[in-house]
């Protein structure tokens, strides 16, 4: 009982924070409909103010800066109100332009938001954690409730702050005029305007209060676990994204008791289930995964009435773009003749890379052509499920990590180390391996793709983050399938009849060689019905729908085909990298990888290997500007920048005019394009 | 219906409530308005005046740039080209609030009441763009005098009225800014004849009480009967256009069906 109650306690201190964080998400999202992933590096950037101006001095970009010391009230005060600040700003330059944009773009942009944020947190407070300072008000001793369980004052403080945040805020959006216009333009943005709300102020109003409830809670964060670091918002945001979705989105008092149900499960869970502590962060991921699968609205949300918008992102497109279109005019032309005469420039595209592969002399750049290459065929696969089919996929990272283990299992713990097996003679496993970790991922995918067939777009999303999630958490802690954390060395390098293909250059043709085969199977697939119901769906659904496309099991496809892919790369990265652990399968790469085909263009064919090349040589010659040397993360920060701005200006990516339509014969940029090819299209029957 | 006193104050100080014989600087007017969605063109240089004091309508079929034009004037929509002028002056690039708060009211194509808010709410939201917030009860009271049935639903989700009852809430929302000038679109949409009358009677109670009216009806018929002055609007143009007793219904109606001449 003691110990029960002492987990119920730190359970809700937890809950409290996980519910002010979910309230930020919760908020937005009742406004103008975006899941701001951003959030979670708001809530580390609270976090760190607050850190800074507590302390007599920090060290920022290297040098060290004044501080003025404040005490911990005034510090959170004056980190809060900044963090408002900044989320407004993140509001009016990344997201307001993309209001009338199909979804996936403020979604993509959000999601490069956040990795511009913390790249940018890693190089002005450092890659290491900043020590949260001692105070007065956590020294005081700690209060004993029926003579067992421990609060300390802090605790209290984190509940009772939570506690008057929520009831202000629910009071704030139900009684005042600007929380009676939050409530108006949530419903109605058009009929808001109308009436004269000033739309725009009441979304910065939104963003400005959720950042800066998003901040209290990194800052309450911060003080319990007593330090602040630049990744240190991930986690804690995706948990309360799920406590949002958990008690609805867009309810405030749903966030509250998804927040606080969290919080408790997590710590029951940590107290009471063997290796607890471990396993805790995928708890919360089941929990979000069978929620949703049985209660898509959440606990206290109400269901949509209008299904409007329901799986893809992509559809729905107004007209979007600026100035800098102009700029990518000439490359539009360079690429136009790209989707008319594709087995040819297909053919020249292969020749070009292999001419590459036999005159490239030094081992270095070959390793990063097949670095790119993987990339590109990994992008190419993710391309499926969002390019094409529209839908947002944040776990595609999982099929990858399948397909590597599966491989690595086999090759290294059942046949070395179970059997003694030599590996040499079983090179042709591999080879095996290849179709075999593919259909295992696609079959994976299909498993996935089932519950989620019903769900909003939005909510697709985060299902199949937190299903990235799991796999990644098992892959860590279920330490006699995988070895754990340690990973799992020593795969052999692929042999051919005796042949053994470890050089460099070897392997550069064998990615090609794969390489070019994924692109000929995604091209023939979606150049078929299936990929037109694909592009019918990324288009509208419900029209496709209605024109008698099985849309439900076309989506499945697309889950498969992008999970095999998945998969199928997974097996050959393993033996090209020899070495695998669950690091190698973050969020973070899945992030990479969805940059990469927007960087591209999404539903394209040679966009995910543009994005690819692109990213991966960058990566290499920027490594040798100093400042990039003494700054690593700042590659990912323009990554992040370059990104946004394509969203801005070129949502359509770099290659887009290799863009498949929905009418293929009228190939053009954005949606007037396609409008004018379908007219076109009519015209000729 | 028998319009109560008591919206006295509602009533545009200047506004004449007789057809004047001589033409009156306009309260509204468009000039060479084009609006376009992508590369398609859903209205092309419309040109329109309304006179204060008047009741004048937009006709057409479906799909001819009616709404967008409204849309356009309130500042949903942006203008590719054109000018839009009110009370004298240019409002053309004023955000949609400002122009609520010049005096611009828009009662929306199919109502768009806010569903999950109580009526009272809507109507509050309705006087958001106004200074003196205080009044705003005693607006209420008016506007439930002038529409009973809303003063028994003040406290009920708008969403659960009936749909005359939610054009009767959409019309006395916009009515909360205290308007000069009154848009509606197409108020008699999918209701019951009866229901039509009683809300084309409050057309013309409106604008007896002062309150200029610019309506869009697919109703050409019963447009003409209600209005001073008609547009006739086909394939995003003005075609057609007449003003008081010349207002010829057979002509109207060649129009717009897509006559030439």
């Amino acid at each position: 009982m003691d110990y029960f109650g002492q987990l119920l306690a730190n359970g809700l201190v937890l809950g409290a924070v996980y519910a002010l964080a979910a309230v930020a998400f919760t908020l937005v999202y009742g406004v103008v409909r975006l899941v701001n992933f951003a959030f979670g590096e708001l809530f580390m950037v609270g976090a760190f103010l607050t850190t800074s101006l507590m302390l007599p001095e920090v060290r920022l970009v290297g040098h060290v800066v004044p501080m003025p010391g404040f005490s911990f009230p005034v510090a959170a005060l004056v980190a809060v109100l900044l963090t408002a600040a900044l989320g407004v700003a993140v509001d009016r330059i990344a997201y307001r332009p993309l209001r009338r944009a199909p979804r996936l773009a403020p979604l993509i942009t959000s999601i490069a938001v956040s990795v511009v944020l913390q790249s940018l947190a890693q190089t002005v407070w450092g890659a290491e954690e900043l020590r949260f300072p001692e105070f007065e008000l956590a020294t005081y001793p700690p209060v004993v409730l029926f003579d067992s369980i421990y609060l300390s004052v802090m605790d209290l403080v984190v509940m009772a702050s939570a506690l008057c945040a929520m009831t202000g805020l629910t009071l704030f959006v139900a009684r005042s005029s600007l929380g009676r216009a939050m409530r108006a333009s949530a419903e109605d943005q058009t009929a808001a305007l109308l009436v004269g709300v000033p739309v725009d102020r009441v979304v910065a109003a939104a963003f400005a209060i959720g950042s800066g409830f998003a901040a209290l809670a990194g800052v309450l964060y911060a003080q319990t676990y007593g330090f602040a670091h630049s990744s240190m918002g991930f986690l804690p945001g995706l948990k309360a994204l799920t406590a949002a979705v958990l008690g609805g989105i867009g309810s405030i008092p749903g966030a509250a008791l998804g927040g606080v149900v969290l919080g408790l499960v997590e710590a029951l869970g940590a107290g009471y289930l063997p290796n607890g502590t471990a396993w805790k962060d995928a708890i919360s991921f089941v929990l979000l995964v069978l929620l949703l699968y049985v209660r898509p609205q959440g606990l206290l949300g109400r269901p949509e009435l209008n299904a409007a918008g329901r799986g893809s992102l992509l559809g729905g497109a107004a007209e979007m773009g600026g100035w800098l279109r102009g700029v990518f005019a000439g490359l539009d032309r360079l690429l136009a003749g790209s989707s008319a005469r594709g087995g040819a420039v297909a053919l020249g595209a292969v020749a070009l890379a292999a001419a590459a592969g036999l005159l490239v002399p030094s081992d270095y750049w070959l390793r990063i052509l097949t670095t790119v290459l993987i990339y590109g065929m990994l992008a190419s696969g993710l391309n499926v499920i969002v390019g094409f089919a529209g839908l947002l996929d944040l776990g595609f990272v999982a099929f990858w990590a399948v397909g590597s283990y599966l491989t690595s299992i086999l090759f290294v713990l059942v046949l070395k180390d179970g059997f003694g097996v030599a590996l040499q003679e079983t090179w042709w496993l591999f080879y095996l391996n290849l179709p075999l970790g593919g259909l295992l991922a696609a079959a994976l995918a299909v498993l996935l793709g089932t519950p989620t067939l019903r769900l909003r777009g939005d909510y697709l999303a985060i299902m199949t983050l937190g299903f990235g999630e799991i796999v990644r958490i098992v892959a860590i802690n279920w330490v006699g399938l995988t070895n754990g954390p340690m990973g799992i060395r020593g795969i052999p390098a692929p042999v051919l009849f005796g042949v053994p293909l470890g050089t460099p250059r070897a392997q550069f043709f064998l990615a090609l060689t794969l390489a070019a085969a994924v692109v000929f199977i995604v091209a023939r697939l979606v150049r078929s019905y299936v990929g037109r119901a694909w592009v019918a769906i990324r288009e509208d659904e419900e029209a496709a729908e209605a024109m008698g496309v099985p849309t439900a099991r076309y989506k499945l496809y697309a889950y498969a085909m992008s999970g095999f892919v998945g998969g199928f790369v997974g097996v050959f990265y393993a033996h090209y990298q020899q070495y695998i652990s669950p690091l190698n399968f973050s969020l973070f790469e899945n992030i990479i990888l969805l940059m990469l085909i927007v960087l591209g263009g999404l539903g394209t064919f040679i966009g995910p290997f543009v994005g690819a090349v692109i990213w991966i040589v960058f990566l290499q010659v920027a490594i040798d500007i100093p400042f990039v040397q003494a700054y690593p993360e700042t590659r990912f920060a323009l990554l992040g920048v370059i990104l946004i701005a394509l969203m801005l200006f070129r949502p359509q990516g770099l290659a887009a005019s290799a863009r498949v339509p929905l009418v293929m014969a009228g190939a053009g940029p954005g949606k007037a394009g396609r409008a004018e090819g379908a007219v076109a299209g009519r015209a000729g029957t | 219906m028998s319009g109560p006193a008591g919206i006295g104050h509602i009533v545009h100080p200047t506004a004449p409530t007789s057809h004047p014989a001589l033409p009156v600087e306009p309260l509204l007017e468009v000039r060479g308005l084009s609006v376009s969605y992508g590369r398609i063109r859903a209205v092309e240089g419309v040109d329109l005046a309304v006179e204060p004091g008047r009741i004048v309508s937009l006709v057409g079929s479906n799909g001819a740039g009616k709404s967008t034009t409204l849309m356009a004037i309130s500042g949903i929509l942006p203008l590719a080209a054109g000018t839009v002028r009110f009370a004298g002056e240019d409002i053309t690039r004023l955000a949609p609030e400002a122009r609520v708060g010049r005096g611009i009211a828009h009662v929306p194509e199919r109502r768009r009441v806010f569903a999950g808010m109580s009526v009272r709410e809507n109507l509050v939201l309705g006087g958001y763009s106004r200074g003196d917030r205080a009044e705003i009860e005693r607006d209420i009271d008016t506007l439930t005098a002038l529409f009973p049935i809303l003063g028994k639903r003040l406290g009920q989700a708008a969403g659960t009225l009936s749909g005359g009852e939610q054009q009767m809430l959409a019309i006395a929302r916009g009515l909360m800014s205290r308007p000069s000038l009154l848009i509606m679109d197409e108020p008699t949409m999918g209701l019951a004849p009866q229901v039509i009358d009683l809300i084309l009677d409050t057309v013309l109670e409106i604008r007896a009480r002062g309150t200029t009216v610019l309506l869009v009806e697919q109703n050409a018929v019963e447009a003409m009967r209600l209005s001073d002055h008609v547009y006739v609007m086909r394939l995003g143009r003005i075609v057609h256009q007449d003003s008081g007793s010349n207002i010829d219904p057979d002509r109207v109606k060649a129009f717009y069906m897509g006559a030439e001449a």
